[in-house]
């Protein structure tokens, strides 16, 4: 891939007809700049494409379908495994000054998106304000986003993307400019890490929404190995949004059908070792009853209690339990019920108990994306009690 | 002799009656003094709350991600947080004026106020310490307690118990001392406890983390890094786990 040519003209980037396509790519290394610029010169072969970059720009042949615009970032972000506020606001002012007519929004590793997926990516921003990728993950892989992101946001703005935290997103302008506005609050305030939920802006503005398989990809990793502290960063962010987007989200209702999946999937060669993360439930529950206690209804907990009796083998959280977790985490999120740090905190083992809980029914056959989405209409069909609980939550709770 | 028990008599009910006259003009000055400026207190409390409610005070303090306010903020709202320290502000200056007036009302030589205003300022001192020191107890015993749990330490609640009490017993301590009540016995008892709590939780935690505190020299010795909590990259690549 990497010593495919690249056509790529750097000097001729001033004359570049207003209205063309901008991609807009993350900080990357050298050689994955490379290998990006050469994914999107097979992506672009007859079109021509403006390719910002905030890396140095290689030295490559003229002539190409490629415009290489190195600039100098509005914001700066330290994270790269996934899009920030900076990158929002960064596209947005890139697409302004040259007047593009959609933008094109790679994260890291986009070297290993498919030239198709990109093009199709790029062909959808022609008929939706916002393309979203959605990629082929192992059953082990993506698991908070199979858990909350995906069942929360389809749940709450009947948006059916799969991956509402995608990094490689297809933008018009207008989609450009609400998300850099969105970004702005963050940047303003100095926080250039804060994450941004497409999809959910999307849907609040009465955008159109469209979703693009992009097929494999790689995917770069947090810096930081804590689980903890990062699904509390991606939890914090999306709580903050849905409270962000109440007056949105209790109105909205799905209108949409759900996906059809294969019921069933072959079973595992090699089944997950779930007994750490039941170790991690079992002591939680031994230890953290009182904080759940402060959050949870009475219902969940004996839900909990059940759980914790069960043999390994037979471990499994049912899906209305763990929809009526999230949804009651959300909620003493919004109202401070306990410090926001220490709900995170306790979120932990709840959700690796929901991961045990899914790894052993897809070993015993079920496909992965059969039980999620399931899951997600559980969400769906439960919203009614979120919206309840938001408005009165001090009314009795069984 | 009648004649004299009878002087004696009348001229102690006259002195006793004399002091009562004086004292309760004086002792109306203070409830007075407090009652007017508590009265001062709900009515800024009250226009403070309105106010604050009008500019969405709440809502510009979480955008701004002063999560730190909020958490401490009673019914956590910053806005009710303001509203109520003014009142009690106003309440305690109330008592202190009270007192000023109670003292100048009072006719007697002994100047109350020299001695009462000191100690009340140290017992409204007192009081802040200890309510600090409770809600930073409870605050670190939870994190203490989260974190533990969230390490699969076995002990976790154990551990939060040690913290919370060590917060407890050196805020008790401190509020002794601001008191000036118990003087050197206050320093001694503070000083076993301490030590003691401490020791216990450093055995405690000594001898329950023997397996740990090996198995983490034998990982280190063998160079393997450390697994992340749920991720597991063991025995081979398809057993990986990804959460993000």
């Amino acid at each position: 891939m990497a010593s495919t040519q690249t056509n790529v003209d750097i000097a001729a980037a001033a004359t570049v007809p207003t209205g063309s396509l901008l991609v807009s790519l993350v900080p990357l290394s050298p050689e994955a700049l490379e290998a990006t610029l050469a994914t999107l010169s097979l992506a672009f072969a007859n079109q021509t494409v403006l390719v910002a970059t905030p890396d140095t720009a290689p030295s490559l042949s003229l002539g190409g379908p490629l415009r290489l615009l190195p600039y100098t970032p509005t914001a700066v972000s330290d994270t790269s495994w996934v899009l920030t506020a900076a990158d929002y606001l960064n596209a947005f002012k890139l697409v302004q000054e040259n007047q593009a007519s959609a933008c094109l929004l790679l994260g890291a590793e986009s070297h290993t998106l498919h030239p198709e997926a990109i093009r199709a990516l790029a062909a959808a921003t022609a008929t939706s304000d916002l393309a979203v990728a959605r990629y082929d993950l192992g059953p082990r892989e993506g698991l908070v986003n199979s858990a909350i992101l995906y069942p929360v946001t389809r749940a709450l703005f009947a948006a059916r993307p799969r991956f509402p935290l995608a990094i490689d997103l297809g933008l018009s302008v207008r989609m450009a400019q609400r998300l850099a506005a969105d970004a702005q609050r963050f940047t303003a305030s100095s926080q250039n890490d804060a994450l941004i939920w497409p999809v959910s802006a999307a849907a609040a503005a009465n955008f159109s929404i469209s979703e693009i398989d992009v097929g494999t990809r790689t995917f770069a990793q947090p810096v930081a190995s804590d689980l903890n502290s990062i699904l509390a960063q991606i939890a914090s962010s999306l709580f903050t949004d849905v409270d962000a987007k109440a007056s949105f989200w209790q109105r909205a209702r799905s209108t949409q059908t759900g996906r059809s999946v294969a019921p069933t999937s072959p079973p595992m060669e090699h089944p997950a070792d779930v007994a750490p993360m039941l170790d991690a439930f079992q002591i939680a529950y031994t230890n953290l009853h009182e904080i759940w206690a402060l959050v949870l209804p009475p219902n969940s907990l004996l839900g909990l209690k059940r759980l914790s009796a069960m043999p390994p083998a037979s471990f499994r959280m049912p899906d209305s339990l763990w929809a009526r977790i999230v949804y009651d985490f959300i909620l003493a999120f919004r109202l401070r019920t306990i410090n926001r740090g220490h709900l995170l905190g306790a979120l932990t083992p709840l959700y690796l108990a929901w991961v045990a809980s899914h790894l052993l029914l897809i070993s015993s056959g079920t496909a992965p994306e059969k039980h999620i989405e399931d899951l997600a209409s559980v969400f769906e069909a439960d919203k009614p009690y979120l919206v309840s609980r938001w408005r009165w939550p001090d009314r009795f709770n069984p | 002799m009648w004649q004299q028990v009878e002087l004696a008599l009348s001229q102690s009910a006259h002195r006793v009656l004399f002091k009562l006259a004086s004292f309760l003009p004086a002792l109306l000055a203070l409830f007075l003094a407090v009652l007017v400026l508590s009265a001062i207190g709900a009515g800024l409390s009250a226009l403070l709350h309105r106010i604050l409610t009008a500019v969405k005070f709440d809502e510009r303090v979480s955008r701004n991600q002063v999560g730190s306010v909020s958490d401490w903020a009673p019914s956590h709202s910053p806005t009710a947080l303001v509203a109520r320290t003014a009142f009690w502000a106003c309440v305690v200056l109330g008592v202190f004026i009270g007192i000023s007036a109670f003292d100048a009302a009072y006719p007697g030589e002994s100047q109350i106020a020299l001695f009462v205003i000191p100690y009340l300022t140290h017992s409204v001192g007192a009081v802040i310490l200890l309510i600090a020191g409770t809600v930073i107890a409870r605050f670190l015993a939870r994190s203490v307690l989260i974190g533990a749990v969230n390490a699969k330490l076995q002990y976790a609640r154990f551990l939060s118990l040690g913290v919370k009490w060590l917060v407890l017993v050196l805020t008790a301590a401190m509020v002794l001392d601001h008191l000036q009540i118990g003087g050197v016995v206050v320093e001694l008892a503070f000083g076993i406890l301490f030590g003691g709590i401490v020791l216990t939780l450093s055995l405690a935690v000594g001898l329950g983390s023997r397996d740990i505190v090996s198995r983490s020299l034998e990982r280190s010795t063998e160079l393997v890094p450390d697994p992340i909590p749920g991720d597991h990259e063991s025995r081979s690549p398809a057993e990986t786990l990804r959460h993000f």
